[in-house]
């Protein structure tokens, strides 16, 4: 008998890295826009629908299916924001009328990808096409999943770059700072926020194309994805890119260590009383000033 | 008729949740997205003591009340701690935290599976087994959680929760413990979300976990944000609303499945576009 321990780390580290992808996505979101994107969850489904319709269905090759898929998806992103986010902004509208707007946004969506694909699960991988396993230090983890941790490495790195060293990046940054002042200062606020909503939607797209290759797509999931990217950033502390990373990693590791002790299907549970318990205690998240 | 009987029944069911939520949302401003689980609890707990005990619904009811008000002065108390958005999401999280405690709980709920043969109310040895009857029970109690909601709104508590709602600050300078005010239209709302739960137990006789997802949540919420906020008698409109429209869709004849889902992009969009050209709701007294 080997001991256990490995393949739980494993498994926490590929779960940090798919909560930590949403959680950029939304935090990039989350830092100009300032409101709760829900309708970011539903995203995630739309993205792999589209692999789904593109790969699956019409049989496209696998990287054209899944950009095409991703670009969607984004351009899905930037038309919710030009038709619904950008008026209540204009209108000065309460970060709640957002996130009512949002919820709207989300309940559509996914209905929408229930009535077409309903609401079955389905799985991405072509039938015949055995899982390729890998095996690390006594743990297992198959080549999508490996995939997962490398692009969450990569986006991160990516995202970093592009904030630090790019002019978009800069004008992220001022509007994440003070939007007034972005404005004073002449940057075109509503364009750069539209940027950013394809770019965050982007990021649910290829998260749901990632989970979908490793588990499956139904409907609805984007509900659960987003919930544990929310609450990664939130307890990261919300807006940093950092923090995201962080706060996906220390939800992974609750989360698979929590279950060694109880069963799998209090996860949610345990991620909301982790939520909770940083709301009460340190609100601003780990990295939170 | 039995489907208008059913339909009303539905309504009213709806109608308490709407009230109920609309006292904590409209008239307090707190985003709450957790009455699902309040109306949860009531059902579960009616059908566990009819179920297993053989106890009388009202008391049931009762006791479902009760057990209510212990467990959301738990929750608000937590949730009287934040604002906004952050209130938002805290909510979202217990209603996720009690779902969840009701699909693995299996000893109490039996999970998944659900509770069956779940009985009616009985009075005076007459039992409401027929909907007409059981129909008459939930107009008296939408009656009164209704005569309810409009002498809390309109007593000097109700005056309190409307500053507190346009400005917490200055309520404060006058020595008003928000918080406890706070607290206790929570509590008081979450008791009458319950005794919609006792009714929807006893009504369908079967329930499980899949009623009291975060999705009839937004759904409540749906309904007080489309009837109008802070006012009781859009609580009832949106809830008219809300329940006949999937029945309208499902006359223009679409299948059970896609209506089911018609009706949830229908009020999705309807959501989007109230957010955007009227927020308050048909006949709102206040913009979230």
């Amino acid at each position: 008998m080997h001991s256990i321990l490995p393949q739980v780390i494993v498994n926490s580290i590929i779960a940090g890295s798919i909560y930590a992808l949403v959680g950029l996505g939304f935090t990039m979101i989350f830092r100009t826009a300032k409101f709760f994107d829900l309708g970011y969850g539903a995203l995630t489904a739309v993205g792999g629908y589209m692999v789904f319709l593109l790969y699956k269905k019409f049989d496209f090759p696998l990287i054209v299916g899944v950009v095409i898929a991703i670009v969607i998806t984004a351009l899905i992103g930037l038309l919710m924001d030009k038709v619904i986010y950008t008026r209540l902004r204009e209108r000065k509208a309460s970060n709640m009328v957002l996130l009512v707007a949002s919820l709207g946004a989300f309940t559509a969506i996914q209905a929408i990808l229930a009535i077409f694909f309903t609401s079955q699960f389905q799985t991405l991988v072509k039938n015949g096409a055995p899982a390729r396993v890998i095996q690390i230090a006594g743990a297992y983890i198959t080549e999508t999943q490996l995939i997962i941790v490398v692009t969450a490495i990569l986006l991160t790195i990516g995202l970093v770059v592009l904030l630090r060293y790019t002019m978009l990046g800069k004008s992220i940054r001022a509007i994440s700072d003070d939007v007034e002042v972005a404005k004073i200062v002449g940057i075109n606020t509503q364009r750069v926020i539209g940027y950013v909503f394809f770019i965050g939607a982007a990021i649910a797209g290829l998260s749901g194309v990632l989970v979908g290759f490793d588990t499956g797509i139904e409907p609805t999931m984007g509900m659960a994805l987003l919930l544990k990217g929310v609450i990664a950033a939130i307890i990261g502390g919300a807006g940093s890119i950092g923090g995201a990373v962080i706060g996906a990693f220390l939800l992974a590791f609750v989360e698979n260590f929590a279950v060694l002790q109880v069963s799998g299907e209090w996860k949610d549970a345990i991620a909301f009383g982790l939520l909770i318990i940083f709301l009460l205690f340190r609100p601003k998240g780990i990295i939170g000033t | 008729m039995d489907y208008v009987i059913h339909l009303l029944i539905l309504i009213g069911i709806f109608s308490i949740l709407g009230l109920s939520l609309n006292l904590v949302v409209g008239y307090t401003g707190l985003l709450s997205i957790t009455q699902a689980a309040f109306y949860g609890i009531g059902a579960y707990t009616t059908a566990i003591l009819m179920r297993a005990l053989g106890m009388n619904f009202f008391l049931s009811m009762l006791i479902g009340i009760v057990a209510t008000i212990v467990i959301s002065s738990i929750i608000g108390t937590v949730l009287s701690k934040f604002k906004d958005d952050y209130y938002a999401l805290g909510s979202f999280g217990f209603n996720i935290i009690i779902y969840s405690v009701m699909l693995n709980w299996q000893g109490l709920t039996r999970g998944p599976l659900g509770l069956p043969g779940i009985g009616r109310p009985e009075l005076f040895g007459l039992i409401l087994s027929e909907n007409g009857a059981f129909l008459i029970l939930v107009i008296i109690l939408t009656v009164f959680v209704f005569l309810l909601s409009q002498a809390i709104t309109r007593s000097s508590f109700g005056r309190v929760l409307m500053a507190i709602r346009e400005d917490e600050k200055v309520i404060q300078v006058f020595g008003y413990r928000t918080h406890s005010y706070k607290l206790l239209i929570f509590i008081v709302s979450a008791g009458m979300a319950s005794i919609a739960g006792s009714l929807f137990a006893s009504y369908i006789t079967f329930i499980d976990p899949s009623s009291f997802v975060l999705m009839e949540s937004i759904f409540i919420l749906a309904i007080i944000i489309l009837g109008g906020l802070a006012n009781n008698k859009g609580a009832v409109l949106g809830a008219i609303i809300m329940i006949l429209l999937p029945e309208a869709l499902r006359f223009v004849g679409f299948p059970t499945e896609i209506a089911a889902q018609m009706r949830q992009v229908v009020y999705g969009v309807l959501l989007i576009i109230l957010m955007i050209y009227r927020p308050q709701g048909v006949m709102g007294n206040y913009k979230l």
